[in-house]
């Protein structure tokens, strides 16, 4: 189970809407290598892990990757409230505009929506945590 | 930075030494120099969210005591931002 | 955990496998206002992204 605290890990005060930016910092929220992914990542492969206490960090980091969740997702609202229909059209981000408003939801820079297929369990500790590594470096 | 802003940071700072050391402590589980740390850092961090629920708003549910109105319900959203 | 492992010469690991070298914690950054600022409280984990390789 989890509990939730009413703030975010670093805080987030964005004071300029910024639809292009937008676009491209919501594949941290949604894309291959974002938060989300990374998140699932964690909480599904710890199940298989044969060590408590692997199995236990995988669960704090997976933890952890869900506050940074919030606050990506934060950005991307932040960056995208109180924008003029102008902005929408000349920034690119009609597209994304028509379907979602100025929701968020979880998607790659490209459009593409989130799915399972961004990660991979296996079941074995040595293969799971590579592909950690692998997804880690690549979001750095 | 107002005072609710300052504490806020304060308990993030404090908060964010607890995960790390969490994440530290999870795989070297007999560290005591590390436990240590990690003992003094809890107590800071419940004391901070108490008096961060007293003067301002309730950080989570535990803290949310009402009566009056339900103060966990009323309170700001991390994603507002202080300009919000 | 594994720390016998930690000096142990490259050429008696076995091949195809992936190693970690052990973290042994010391002392966290005095400035804690500076850790949260970079995202780690380890000095010893303070890598900053060069575009490259890390520093």
């Amino acid at each position: 189970m989890w509990n939730y605290e009413k703030r975010l890990q670093f805080p987030v005060n964005i004071k300029e809407p910024n639809a292009k930016l937008a676009q491209a910092i919501i594949s941290q929220f949604g894309g291959p290598d974002g938060e989300l992914a990374a998140s699932m990542r964690y909480l599904s492969q710890r199940y298989s892990v044969p060590y408590r206490e692997v199995a236990g960090l995988l669960t704090d980091i997976g933890t952890e990757e869900l506050a940074h969740l919030e606050m990506v997702g934060t950005i991307v609202h932040q960056l995208t409230r109180n924008l003029s229909m102008e902005e929408i059209e000349k920034s690119g981000f009609a597209n994304y505009y028509v379907d979602h408003t100025v929701g968020v939801w979880p998607q790659a820079a490209g459009g593409i929506p989130f799915n399972a297929c961004e990660f991979q369990v296996k079941g074995d500790p040595i293969t799971d945590l590579t592909e950690d590594m692998a997804a880690d470096g690549a979001a750095l | 930075m107002g005072g609710q802003e300052k504490l806020l940071r304060d308990i993030g700072i404090v908060d964010f030494v607890l995960v790390e050391l969490t994440e530290y402590l999870d795989t070297h589980p007999f560290d005591r120099n590390a436990m240590e740390y990690f003992n003094h850092y809890a107590r800071i961090k419940h004391q901070m969210s108490r008096e961060f629920a007293q003067k301002y708003f309730p950080l989570t549910k535990e803290m949310a005591e009402s009566d009056k109105e339900w103060r966990w319900g009323m309170a700001p959203l991390p994603w507002e931002g202080a300009c919000g | 955990m594994q720390d016998h492992l930690f000096n142990e010469n490259c050429d008696d690991f076995s091949v195809a496998m992936a190693y970690v070298p052990w973290q042994y914690f010391d002392r966290m950054f005095d400035d804690l206002d500076k850790a949260y600022r970079i995202g780690t409280v380890f000095p010893e984990l303070d890598k900053p992204f060069t575009g490259r390789r890390c520093v």
